[in-house]
């Protein structure tokens, strides 16, 4: 017998991220590394600490092997209660067959049994990939004095970014008459985060009528908010302001990236938890020259920096130059080499001399130009060449 | 695995009066270094990767932070479900004023324990220490009692060195106390690996004799009597006597070999995480020649110098060969150079510091300058 648990979240941190392209090749999205010392997922995961969510399921299908290690017991996020925490669930094998999570929504219907021993009366649904501090209680706050069956977090986006988005239209209080699944002309600027609160006994049924549904994708954008809806549920948009990015591809995780650096921007990383590797502080030799960057334990840098984000257990060789890039854990920039504008995925090795991307400005037909990255355990040999804008996933000779 | 007939005893306090002023408000055992580490975290981490599974930390006085440091023992993975890291503090009024009085009032712990030997260690030691191969030598030689030693020149500050006479063997002949020759010899450093049910019997006879020394009583008056061999120490092992030393050591981390060698990723040194984020560099900020640990936040200037987790630097300021320990916060245009800035201190803009090679200047934990 479970203790009861008022809220449990639900974390969907199953998918591949295709955009991301090598940076996913062999881990999920929300473990992609982050901000110097962070993964994806530590957001939602510190989040849901902080807002003194006690019970999360995390939903894990592609590729989960980093990114159910670096959970682990959840000890870190304090997720580690005696009868509560966060548990992995990837899909299993039951007496009526065996199914991948077909869909959001599927994947959370697979699971029922998960969030019915804890009889919560919430369920929250996030997503793993984007880049927020948000305090949850406050929207189940909200989403109790409207009365609300479903209430959806929304951010405020520009008339042109709005037709990237699942736009909500709302009545003047709050709550939902329309949703629109990326609009050509949007009506509102309300912008779908994927976060979601429902009342548990609502979600179940929805869910359970959802799957029986043979045209259904299982999702919840496209199948179950829109049924809901039509029943006449009572459903809130939740405003959020703060710092939100999803961090689909590879120039909106440089950015969000980038955003750490600058000062003008609301993305602060007190309270945010992780795993912390075991490594000596980072040690800065006689010819570093280290400005505006981002540097976590274990580094030892040589050369120069500038607007450059460098995880755990880089090394940075002399006379080596590194702007406005990011260099995720264990990789190697060798003597002289140059890393402009690029992601350097852990453990890839920088030979002496070679370089990767270029400067904007050196590239008059913006086409020409982009965040070059390198894979993880890539090999680029000395004096190599790798253009802007390049995807490399296997080792380089000159 | 032989390793599990040996357990561990860590004196925390051993050393205090070698710094007094960093060990005013803690035990030596808590003493920061290496701008992220405590002293016991090298004596811990080496039992830890060397599998031994059960330390006693004997701390007898000034110890909070020292327990808040240690906590479960986990970030050392010295908690488990049967064994693991426990602190031996005074109890009932009584108080540890000797190492042997300290393991005489402890005897239900030692006799409890399952390992048949006992290998005893202080902190002022910093090594990658594999603890396995010197229990190994001393099974191998069938010893009753074996020393770590190490070929040095006896520090001046140190207060009883040991000294040791070794024969082709490596059977220990004879042992000097207190005798600091100037020239190089084997002085005792850091650990003794002797047998649990032999230490209790000596320390009880020490006990009722009322000789309570235990270089002197244990090991020295013993030399003819037991058969006791010297582990030769090699490699970079460091032994803390003075506060001139330890700011020496903690600058040795800015060799790279030296950081190698004792933060081997194959046998990490492992300390108290807290969560802070990467350290963050400024649009002004110049910074070469350091170790900086996570958390900090630097707009100024710094060479030579190590930044505990948490240092925040302003604009403007000059600090050289300074340790500034963690959360310190140092205002603008401020100048630093050899100076041993304590945790939580505060230094307000336009203040200089200036203190010696031989001679760093000392700024208590929680000072306002």
């Amino acid at each position: 017998m479970y203790p009861k648990q008022e809220v449990v979240a639900m974390l969907l941190a199953g998918g591949q991220g295709s955009r991301l392209g090598v940076l996913t090749k062999r881990l999920a999205k929300p473990a992609v590394p982050f901000g110097g010392k962070y993964r994806i997922i530590d957001f939602p995961l510190s989040n849901c600490a902080n807002s003194g969510i006690e019970a999360v399921g995390v939903l894990t299908q592609y590729q989960p092997l980093v990114l159910n290690e670096y959970i682990g017991n959840g000890q870190p996020w304090d997720l580690d209660g005696m009868h509560s925490g966060v548990t992995c669930l990837s899909p299993y094998q039951a007496v009526e067959g065996a199914e991948w999570y077909s869909g959001t929504a599927n994947a959370i219907y697979q699971n029922i049994a998960y969030i019915d021993r804890y009889h919560p009366d919430y369920v929250v649904i996030l997503s793993g990939d984007h880049i927020y501090k948000m305090d949850y209680s406050e929207m189940i706050a909200y989403h109790k004095e409207k009365g609300a069956d479903c209430t959806i977090a929304v951010i405020d986006v520009s008339l042109e970014e709005a037709s990237r988005f699942g736009i909500l239209n709302t009545n003047p209080d709050g709550s939902i008459y329309e949703f629109d699944e990326k609009p050509k002309h949007p009506k509102s600027t309300n912008a779908s985060m994927g976060i979601y609160v429902f009342n548990w006994d609502k979600l179940r049924k929805y869910l359970i009528e959802d799957e029986a549904k043979e045209d259904s994708d299982h999702d919840f954008g496209k199948n179950v908010l829109p049924a809901m809806l039509n029943a006449g549920e009572k459903m809130f948009a939740y405003s959020f302001e703060g710092y939100w990015k999803d961090v689909g591809t590879i120039d909106s995780l440089w950015d969000a990236n980038m955003d750490i650096l600058n000062p003008n921007v609301s993305l602060n990383l007190k309270n945010v938890y992780s795993r912390n590797p075991m490594m000596p502080p980072h040690h800065l030799g006689e010819n570093a020259e280290i400005q505006n960057s981002m540097l976590a334990d274990g580094c030892d840098v040589d050369g120069k920096l500038e607007f450059s984000i460098l995880f755990s257990g880089v090394t940075v060789g002399k006379g080596a130059e590194i702007n406005s890039s990011i260099i995720m854990p264990g990789a190697v920039i060798e003597e002289g080499a140059k890393v402009l504008y690029s992601i350097v995925a852990e453990n890839a090795h920088i030979g002496k001399n070679a370089v990767i991307g270029g400067y904007p400005e050196d590239y008059p037909n913006r086409d020409d130009w982009g965040v070059a990255v390198i894979g993880a355990d890539i090999n680029i040999a000395e004096g190599a060449k790798i253009a802007p804008k390049a995807m490399v996933d296997s080792d380089v000779e000159v | 695995m032989s390793i599990n007939k040996l357990a561990g005893i860590i004196f925390a306090n051993l050393g205090d009066e070698k710094l007094p002023e960093l060990t005013s408000k803690r035990s030596l055992g808590s003493v920061p270094f290496g701008g992220k580490y405590r002293l016991i975290d090298f004596a811990l981490s080496n039992m830890s990767n060397s599998g031994i599974n059960n330390v006693g930390i004997i701390a007898k006085n000034n110890f909070h932070s020292l327990m808040d440091h240690i906590g479960s023992g986990r970030a050392w993975d010295l908690s488990k479900r049967r064994s693991g890291v426990t602190i031996l503090s005074p109890y009932n009024g009584n108080s540890f004023e000797n190492r042997i009085m300290a393991m005489y009032q402890l005897h239900g712990y030692f006799e409890q324990l399952k390992e048949e030997h006992i290998v005893i260690a202080s902190c002022e030691c910093i090594q990658n220490f594999d603890y396995q191969k010197f229990f190994e030598y001393h099974l191998k030689k069938d010893a009753d009692i074996s020393i770590a030693y190490q070929k040095m020149t006896i520090p001046d500050n140190e207060t009883a060195p040991l000294a040791l006479t070794i024969n082709e063997d490596g059977k220990i002949t004879d042992m000097l106390i207190k005798f600091n020759s100037g020239e190089e010899c084997n002085m005792a450093v850091s650990s003794v690996i002797i047998r649990k049910d032999l230490l209790m019997s000596l320390v009880k006879k020490c006990v009722s004799a009322n000789t309570l020394n235990f270089r002197q009583n244990i090991l020295q008056d013993n030399v003819k009597k037991l058969n006791m061999y010297g582990y030769e120490v090699k490699g970079y092992s460091k032994h803390i006597a003075s506060i001139a030393d330890y700011f020496r050591i903690n600058m040795s981390l800015m060799s790279q070999d030296v950081r190698k060698e004792l933060f081997n990723p194959l046998r990490p040194i492992y300390t108290k995480v807290r969560d802070d984020m990467p350290t963050r560099y400024g649009l002004t900020s110049k910074v070469t020649g350091s170790l900086v640990a996570q958390g900090c936040k630097i707009d100024g200037e710094v060479d030579g110098s190590i930044l505990s987790k948490g240092v925040t630097i302003g604009k403007g300021s000059v600090i050289k060969n300074c340790i500034i320990m963690q959360d310190t916060k140092i205002g603008e245009n401020c100048k630093l150079s050899y100076a041993i800035i304590d945790k939580d201190v505060v230094i307000q803009p336009n203040r200089s510091l200036m203190g010696y090679e031989t001679y760093p200047i000392y700024v208590a934990k929680q000072t306002i300058i």
